[in-house]
């Protein structure tokens, strides 16, 4: 598994550390810290490359010596990929990457996550204007809407005890799978398994995809409810939902039934009333 | 041994109702029976005598395959106490006869979660349910509680309440809450002193005492079905009467995530 942990200096991206290490720890994944300057420098900016190298040293303090995956970096001079491109990286088990790009934070994170084919891209945000990044706007929402891969996004830490999965036709790969699961570990949540039906339409599919995971979770003696929703209903749902726990949202492909009901606008709303975070899986 | 019979067709609801029923049987001793009825197309009906006999021998073959397939494939922890039954037939008239003259304690059979409260009705009022000889169990989740919900209400009838319940559960190693419903239109679902539940709670809990069990909790709930029907959900299953007409009381257990008990 390769994430993608998108940072700043701000105390949104210093928050999210803790679930990072945590499900580091949980799923062995190779790691990269991005950070995105907005100036065109010859160097990196220090006070980016610092926070890098502090939420490293978080990282890798989560592990003991002997069960760390990661290296340290064996030479502490920022490669340059291309103008405005940097990085430091290490190999052992897995592969642990610092990268400082230049521009706008959104392109960026949504064209790395492209370049380097990563599974999941997480970031936080600050909870004052909604769900917001200092400096650029509607980042949360852009990486959300456009990324290639899941992307979760972290607004307040904190053990939450439930997980709303909504569930459309979509194909449920095995890696989404696996990422709800680590959400439910890593908050010992219960899941709730909601399934969209749309007006008219068969629901045999998605009532299999539904009893299948029901059974897939309850296997692992992971708590799990099924509960199938009218597409009228869903909206109002989610956005209840969304106060009291993670909501998990399986986005498919153009046919998706949730990328008609979730708009833009209804995206935003969800990550502005959420309490805690939002996970949209591919 | 609690004689039980569980209705199993080759679809998702019966998937889950079988796993629940293995479940079940680890806090419940259960005497579980199988049942299947192939309900053919009245165009594939033809002639008489011998004919109608094969025919109907064919179809009750392919009943007999489907049941198979199901039980193979969910694989599940709980002996059978006697070959699948299969009919061919009308459902409920099939279902409803092998009730009564099997003498069941426990009808069982899978239920699709649904929102849907006007649904929900339409299959606790339709003749199988309403008229049923023994308490019924909808299979909703597949719940991993430990502990089941007698609901109760203003309109609930304590006395049918606990002591039908007992008779289901009295010698099961689950343990016990008493759940009162209050319906009110909060924002969010509200938890209020046992004091609030009124006569019919304090009712239910002497019952209960009488019957050798202690509720581990007495809990007065405060808004509307589904805020409630959220809450049952840490249930393995939820005990109530049988709603006689639509009210919160029946759109509750319409919403209700944990699998309902319908005591008759």
């Amino acid at each position: 598994m390769k994430i993608l942990v998108v940072l700043d200096t701000h105390e949104y991206s210093r928050n999210i550390m803790q679930d990072v290490t945590r499900l580091a720890t949980n799923t062995l994944a190779d790691i990269v810290f991005l950070g995105v300057q907005e100036k065109s420098n010859s160097k990196p900016e220090r006070s980016l490359v610092a926070a890098l190298l502090r939420y490293q040293h978080d990282l890798y303090s989560s592990f003991s010596p002997e069960d760390l995956p990661y290296e340290e970096f064996s030479n502490m001079e920022w490669q340059k990929k291309k103008c405005g491109d940097w990085l430091l990286s290490s190999r052992s088990m897995k592969k642990f990457t610092l990268r400082i790009r230049t521009g706008s934070v959104a392109k960026e994170t949504i064209s790395l996550a492209a370049e380097i084919g990563s599974d999941l891209i997480i970031l936080g945000c600050s909870s004052q204007y909604g769900c917001e990044w200092d400096g650029e706007m509607n980042v949360p929402l852009r990486i959300a809407r456009n990324a290639p891969c899941s992307v979760l996004v972290i607004k307040k830490v904190g053990r939450v005890k439930q997980i709303v999965s909504i569930l459309d036709q979509s194909a449920v790969s095995q890696e989404s799978l696996e990422m709800v699961n680590q959400l439910v570990t890593l908050h010992d949540a219960g899941l709730k398994i909601v399934g969209v039906k749309e007006q008219g339409a068969r629901q045999d599919k998605i009532e299999r995809q539904m009893v299948e995971l029901l059974k897939y979770y309850n296997e692992r003696r992971i708590n799990a409810w099924i509960k199938l929703l009218n597409s009228q209903e869903i909206k109002d749902y989610v956005t209840t939902s969304s106060r009291e726990g993670i909501v998990a949202l399986w986005m498919g492909g153009k046919k998706s039934l949730l990328r008609k009901l979730f708009s833009r606008s209804m995206v935003d709303r969800l990550l502005g009333t959420t309490q805690s975070s939002l996970l949209v899986l591919r | 041994m609690l004689k039980t019979l569980l209705c199993v067709d080759e679809n998702l609801a019966s998937s889950i109702a079988l796993r629940f029923t293995a479940y079940l049987n680890k806090f419940i001793s259960l005497s579980l029976f199988v049942v299947h009825v192939e309900q053919p197309d009245e165009k594939e009906q033809v002639g008489s005598g011998w004919v109608q006999r094969v025919w109907e021998e064919g179809v009750g073959a392919n009943g007999r395959r489907a049941v198979a397939r199901m039980l193979r494939t969910e694989n599940i922890d709980c002996p059978l106490a006697g070959r699948p039954k299969i009919f061919v037939g009308n459902r409920t008239e099939e279902i409803m006869y092998e009730l009564r003259s099997g003498s069941y304690d426990l009808y069982i059979e899978g239920y699709l979660n649904i929102a849907d409260s006007e649904q929900f009705y339409q299959v606790i009022s339709s003749p199988l349910y309403a008229q049923a000889p023994c308490s019924v169990l909808l299979v909703k989740n597949l719940s991993i509680s430990k502990k089941c919900a007698l609901l109760c209400a203003d309109s609930v009838d304590s006395k049918i309440l606990v002591e039908k319940s007992m008779e289901i559960l009295g010698d099961s190693t689950f343990g016990f809450d008493i759940v009162y419903f209050k319906f009110k239109e909060n924002e969010q679902l509200e938890i209020l002193a046992a004091e609030e539940g009124g006569g019919n709670l304090k009712q239910a809990q002497a019952l209960l005492d009488g019957n050798g069990k202690t509720a581990n909790n007495i809990i007065v709930l405060s808004g509307t079905p589904e805020q409630v029907g959220d809450y049952l959900k840490d249930y393995a299953l939820v005990a109530s009467t049988l709603p006689a007409r639509k009210s919160m009381h029946m759109s509750t257990l319409a919403n209700s995530l944990a699998s309902v008990l319908l005591l008759r």
